[in-house]
């Protein structure tokens, strides 16, 4: 009985069904996703590279000038990280990356307690320190407490030894994190090329990111998911940029995404969904850069609020159409995939 | 070709030909209920109850994601268990069509997800986070007194997540994933560096770990496994590590104890990406499957020494678990629930329903 059906069995490794995307035709599209990755990896190695450097000058010479690019510095580097936070596979997902770069969302207001516990030691953590500490206390959220808590807003607050040398620390550690990062992805890049699921996987992380933009990041603040309206759920609530973050969202997946999926759709003689992917795209994201950069002041401002209302339903369009294009090339929809256990 | 065609529509045939048979299973020999947590599409909870001969079905809202379950010996209840870092355990009737009693991890516990009961179906043993200090437990309750906590076993380690009972009633085998995480931090995994997953057995009388095979690298985190009738046990890993490192994803520990790794084809490895869901091994042959969901395949492999039988194309491929008749039932977190052979046929579709169907099909 037994080896009748092991013959049956080598026959089924080979009979299996094929959808779309288990044909590898798509090694193009990966080749082009693996580049444009690689190259916002690249801008966010050297926008938190700068942002390092900014701390270190502010702190050893703190007048207005540093502090204002200091603080822009740090919002170009936040934004490099929100333009390739769809790439939610590969390198990103090794020593929970992505959660010491951002760590969001923060219900507990970990990031805070954290940030209170350090700024009452004696002397400021090392960077190894930070490293081995709490993941809370690693990233952009972060820095944004020092930059912008109403704790911090004494003059002297960021000057004081312990909180400059606590955000130079924090500097230092992510921008050896996103170069590691970088030269991960690197390392990373034949297995990509060469490994079919890939493909899958990229069109689903860029999904996930509309749906965690529409629901999470915009939804959940305005009020639209069950809960009331709450201005703390929103990322960057402090520093007011919530909007801006997915700005750079937005713009990452344009640039970054954008390219292979061209590449892909092409190949399936369907290039016209790609351009009208990419028109609701651009305009959804200079949609987000005409509007003010917080999300919080918005739910007490009734203009405001229609604009964030407009923002979300076209993000919720362009969810639409990537779920329309993914079904297109037959993207199996990973529910346990993204997020088993 | 063409008798692998007639063997399938054989073996369709004789599923639905047979009305009552239901799922044989040790101690519940005529359980027809097959329980899983799922999604509805606008991402509310719920525990799914499907009867596929009587061609029935009931859902139960709940208020947090699910994961595994068990079956409760000589009853018609099944246990269901909230998703990490959930703190709630469902007892559901199968003929009353209701949740029964629903249980709290108790103050400073959450569970991980998953539960098994002894043969007598009395003791409940559920894997369990101590928040405190990360020490990884299993709790056991009581089903005869309205599930009251009994005690705990501790673990010396961190994250048990799936757990079975050996075939001498006595042993536990544990799937220790030794990944640290806090509810504070979600799902924030918290100590990938130093981990030290492991297969374990657990004397559940005595509450000594009589076994403990580590995996061949510290982020093969061991998560879920089955027990074969003759006391083999396969587990299935997710690694953590760089993504395009192959290492293995199987084990397979032998009646006789011996601790052994199973290695895959290269490039199948490379497909599921370092991630398998699912173990169900079949109760009268040699056959285990394996779903992984990042890859969207099943396997068959025989359970005697891993060799590769079968791999299907099946997207989402989520719960699995024996038909009782040689066969495997696995879901699809797309909706579809199908039958795939034990003699290596592709899946069959039985059902689709607009859910998504969760990790795990009990």
């Amino acid at each position: 009985m037994f080896k009748r059906l092991g013959r049956l069995g080598l026959a089924a490794l080979t009979l299996a069904t094929a959808p779309l995307l288990a044909d590898d035709d798509a090694p193009q599209a990966r080749e082009r996703w693996h580049q444009a990755i690689d190259q916002r990896y690249g801008v966010l190695v050297d926008a938190s590279e700068r942002l390092e450097a900014s701390a270190d000058r502010f702190c050893e010479q703190p007048d207005t000038s540093h502090r204002r690019r200091l603080t822009q510095d740090w919002l170009e580097a936040y934004q490099a990280w929100q333009a390739v936070r769809f790439v939610d596979f590969g390198p990103i997902e090794q020593q929970s990356r992505a959660w010491q770069l951002q760590f969001w969302p923060d219900r507990k207001n970990l990031v805070g307690r954290k940030m209170q516990a350090w700024l009452a030691a004696d002397q400021p953590p090392s960077a190894e320190q930070i490293a081995d500490g709490s993941v809370a206390a690693q990233g952009f959220p972060a820095l944004e407490y020092l930059l912008f808590d109403d704790a911090m807003q004494d003059d002297e607050a960021l000057t004081h030894p312990v909180a400059c040398g606590l955000m130079r620390a924090i500097a230092n550690h992510l921008a050896d994190g996103t170069s590691a990062l970088r030269r991960d992805w690197q390392r990373f890049g034949d297995h990509y090329r060469h490994t079919a699921s890939y493909t899958g996987a990229t069109l689903h992380g860029a999904l996930l990111a509309l749906e965690t933009l529409e629901d999470k990041r915009l939804g959940s603040p305005m009020g639209l998911t069950g809960g009331a309206p709450n201005g703390y759920l929103a990322e960057a609530w402090r520093s007011g940029r919530s909007i801006r973050l997915i700005e750079g969202t937005l713009h990452g997946l344009e640039d970054t995404f954008l390219p292979g999926l061209k590449t892909l759709l092409a190949r399936r003689g369907e290039a016209a969904l790609a351009d009208d992917f990419r028109e609701a795209l651009d305009r959804t994201r200079r949609r987000a850069a005409k509007m003010s950069s917080g999300l919080a002041p918005a739910l007490d401002d009734g203009a405001a609020f229609s604009e964030l209302q407009g923002l979300h339903v076209q993000i919720g369009q362009l969810r639409h159409q990537l779920e329309e294009i993914g079904g297109t090339l037959g993207l199996a929809r990973g529910f346990n995939a993204s997020d088993g256990d | 070709m063409r008798r692998r065609e007639l063997l399938k529509t054989v073996a369709g045939l004789g599923a639905f030909a047979l009305p009552g048979l239901g799922w044989t299973l040790p101690g519940w020999p005529r359980a027809s209920w097959v329980f899983s947590a799922v999604d509805d599409t606008e991402g509310r909870h719920y525990l799914q109850a499907v009867s596929i001969e009587a061609g029935r079905a009931f859902r139960i809202a709940v208020p947090e994601r699910c994961h595994g379950g068990c079956l409760r010996p000589g009853s018609t209840q099944a246990v269901l268990f909230a998703r990490r870092p959930g703190r709630s355990l469902h007892v559901i009737d199968g003929d009353a069509r209701a949740e029964v009693a629903r249980v709290d991890a108790g103050p400073g516990h959450h569970f991980y997800g998953h539960g098994v009961f002894e043969t007598s179906g009395r003791y409940l043993y559920v894997t369990a986070n101590r928040i405190e200090d990360a020490a990884g437990l299993v709790r056991v309750y009581d089903a005869e007194r309205d599930y009251a906590h009994c005690h705990d076993l501790p673990l010396d380690g961190i994250g048990p997540h799936e757990l079975r009972l050996m075939p001498d009633g006595r042993t536990l085998a544990i799937a220790l994933g030794g990944i640290r995480t806090h509810p504070d931090y979600g799902r924030a995994k918290l100590n990938l560096d130093v981990m030290a997953p492991a297969l374990m057995l657990l004397d559940r009388e005595s509450g000594e770990i009589t076994a403990r095979h580590s995996p061949s690298h510290h982020q093969l985190s061991c998560r879920h496994l089955d027990v074969a009738t003759d006391g083999t046990v396969i587990a299935g890993y997710q690694y953590q590590g760089a993504e395009w490192e192959r290492r293995p994803l199987l084990a397979r520990l032998s009646p006789q104890g011996d601790f052994t790794e199973i290695e895959l084809p290269g490039p199948l490895t490379d497909e599921l990406r370092q991630y398998t869901a699912s173990i169900a091994i079949a109760r009268s042959t040699p056959r285990a499957l394996i779903t992984a969901p990042r890859g969207h395949r099943v396997l068959l492999i025989d359970s005697r020494d891993g060799r590769l039988l079968a791999s299907h194309h099946l997207p989402d491929a989520a719960g699995a678990r024996c038909d009782g008749q040689g066969d495997f039932l696995v879901s699809s977190g797309r909706g579809g629930l199908y039958r795939v052979g034990g003699d290596g046929s592709a899946p069959q579709a039985l059902e689709s329903l607009a859910i998504r169907w969760d990790n795990h099909l009990t």
